[in-house]
């Protein structure tokens, strides 16, 4: 009980902070900050959600005013594919990277640590324009044309941004992981569990990687900003028809208020299932 | 730290480039004036006509000329100044407000921790390029030249921005770090001793938390860096954005302004240009560097870490065992074990 009323009270804290960001552009006129504007703001915004179904956007294409709400459904949709993929494929790479440096001698381990600190060093935009520039000297030298460079409003592009997200987050994954490697190696129940004469597999599958599995859902949710600002720019370079570049073209105040719940909710929810599902055991004295 | 670092060879060849690219930016500006040459036209030595800009790299113009025939060495040199300037006040002014507010916060309760980290969660679903594109949005793009307002009220204006967006992240960071060193068994004596809040700050909080205050610096570095290229990307260049006939365009060119310029011509011209890739090779050095230089902080952080005397149970076993011998009690068994051995 005491949980759900924690949760409760976060979820309507969260909604009133949403409401006063979504406010912050009638903060500033022409270049002032204007209190007055801001509370102004406020209150339209308070307003908008008894008619949250009212907002309209300006279909430039259509040349005419839209209702938001239907049609945000097939941007919900192409964001949220880019961005599960590439957390899953980053996830799953991460995990064979630290499962392969756990097992690795020191050489080795030198090896894979200086190559992935010096790639985790690429911005999220330099990935993007080496990604295209390598996709169009391909074209250019051996006419293969299969890869888009640019998404458009009937043709959905994948293969690229959820490369170049993948990349960015899975350097990401891997620095946190690989620290906590080194960190836990030599605690205790490790060392008993070797002394027992456990091979280097199992130790790792069985009782290191569950102990971090809790661990790092935490460092990937005060993360998530990250990704999210990555996830961004590769809509935006990729001409991906997706909820942040809408966002971008649409920067009205209710349009933000509405995104901002679409983007916060989730990963409320998810909060509260990492709380629920993991098992105790697993998450330690956190 | 301070000793690994002064060793650190590839710390100081870091340290020397952003010197001397400093000094070519501020030597610029002192002794041409803050000039950049205009070469519109090449022509050979026999006055025949080679080629109109924009030039490609040369003997000449080592990093070619762009549209207006304006050197692009030159300008990288005189941006290099701004875009150092701008990432390291905004860092630092970030840095500053950041303590001031952390670490008041952080003596306080676990509950106002609590409290501030709800509060504090939804700043951390909003990308920090979209909130600041649309607060700059309506105020640093202007129509005309005519209408461009002072540059001490646009840098104002645009510094307040830039560093109040990267506020809530950072004092969430710093209350967390100050908490964790103030469960450390040293604070909790200094606390049991009667050492007051301000004492406990300066004497024992202070000198464990620079170390990590000058990563977090870089890191703000680069984070204001990358903010300022995502911003150009969008068209809101540093200092404002006029819209002219031929397009939008900075006013001040500083390198992520540069590069956002110069976007356009890279998926519109050609596939792939000069003018392009000389500000976005340039950002991406100036991110590496950074990024090395906050690794090696880390690696001296480290290395002072572990250099720091751990008294182990061991140890302090054999110190007992020590004092209950009878051949000389204030000696160690480990030193007189090492005595046998040799």
């Amino acid at each position: 009980m005491t949980f759900l009323a924690r949760k409760s009270l976060q979820l309507i804290i969260a909604f009133f902070v949403l409401i006063a960001i979504s406010a912050l552009p009638s903060l500033i006129v022409r270049m002032h900050f204007v209190p007055e504007s801001y509370w102004t703001g406020l209150q339209e915004q308070f307003h908008q959600l008894t008619k949250l179904n009212e907002i309209t956007y300006y279909n430039v294409t259509a040349e005419r005013e839209d209702q938001l709400l239907p049609a945000l459904q097939p941007l919900i949709q192409e964001t949220l594919i880019l961005f599960l993929t590439s957390l899953a494929v980053s996830f799953m790479v991460a995990i064979l990277y630290v499962s392969l440096f756990y097992r690795s001698g020191k050489w080795m381990r030198t090896f894979l640590r200086q190559m992935s600190r010096t790639l985790e060093m690429v911005p999220d935009l330099f990935w993007v324009i080496l990604s295209q520039s390598l996709v169009i000297y391909l074209f250019k030298t051996t006419g293969f044309d299969r890869i888009e460079v640019a998404g458009t409003y009937a043709d959905s592009i994948r293969f690229l941004p959820i490369l170049c997200l993948t990349l960015t987050t899975v350097f990401f994954f891997i620095k946190w992981l690989t620290t906590q490697i080194l960190d836990q190696e030599e605690s205790l129940f490790l060392e008993l569990a070797r002394a027992k004469g456990l091979k280097n597999s199992t130790l790792f599958w069985k009782h290191l990687l569950p102990t971090m599995f809790y661990r790092f859902y935490l460092f990937f949710r005060s993360n998530i900003i990250t990704v999210l600002s990555s996830l961004l720019i590769i809509e935006y370079t990729f001409e991906v028809q997706g909820l942040f570049r809408f966002v971008l073209y649409n920067s009205q105040m209710p349009i933000l208020l509405v995104i901002l719940f679409l983007v916060y909710l989730p990963i409320f929810v998810l909060d509260l299932l990492a709380e629920w599902l993991i098992p105790n055991a697993w998450k330690g004295e956190l | 730290m301070r000793r690994t670092l002064v060793r650190d060879p590839i710390f100081w060849i870091c340290i020397i480039i952003l010197t001397s690219l400093l000094l070519m930016s501020f030597g610029n500006t002192i002794f041409r004036d803050g000039q950049v040459d205009r070469i519109s036209n090449r022509y050979a030595d026999d006055g025949t006509f080679i080629a109109t800009s924009p030039l490609k790299p040369s003997f000449d113009q080592w990093l070619g000329t762009d549209r207006s025939g304006n050197d692009l060495f030159q300008m990288m040199v005189e941006g290099f100044k701004w875009t150092f300037g701008v990432c390291a006040f905004v860092a630092l002014g970030r840095l500053i407000l950041g303590l001031m507010i952390g670490i008041p916060l952080a003596f306080r309760g676990k509950r106002l921790h609590g409290i501030l980290k709800i509060v504090m969660d939804g700043f951390l679903v909003l990308p920090v390029s979209l909130l600041a594109l649309m607060l700059m949005l309506s105020s640093l793009i202007f129509p005309e030249m005519l209408a461009v307002p002072y540059l001490s009220d646009r840098l104002t204006f645009e510094f307040t921005i830039l560093i109040v967006l990267g506020l809530p992240s950072l004092v969430l960071y710093i209350i967390g770090e100050t908490r964790q060193i103030l469960t450390q068994e040293f604070m909790v004596v200094a606390s049991t001793l009667g050492g007051g809040t301000w004492h406990r700050f300066r004497r024992h909080l202070w000198p464990h938390l620079v170390p990590t205050l000058s990563i977090i610096f870089m890191q703000q570095f680069i984070q204001t860096l990358m903010l300022l290229v995502q911003l150009s990307l969008f068209g809101i260049f540093f200092s404002g954005t006029v819209i002219l006939y031929e397009g939008i365009t900075p006013l001040i060119f500083e390198w992520a302004s540069m590069f956002g310029y110069y976007f356009n011509q890279f998926s519109a011209v050609s596939w792939i240009n000069h003018m392009f890739l000389v500000p976005t090779i340039g950002i991406a050095l100036l991110i590496f560097l950074c990024n090395l230089l906050t690794s090696r902080l880390e690696r001296a952080y480290r290395i002072r870490r572990h250099d720091q005397p751990v008294i182990e149970e061991t140890s302090i076993v054999q110190n007992e065992a020590a004092v209950t011998s009878l051949d000389d009690p204030f000696v160690p068994v480990r030193h007189h074990i090492n005595q046998e051995t040799r």
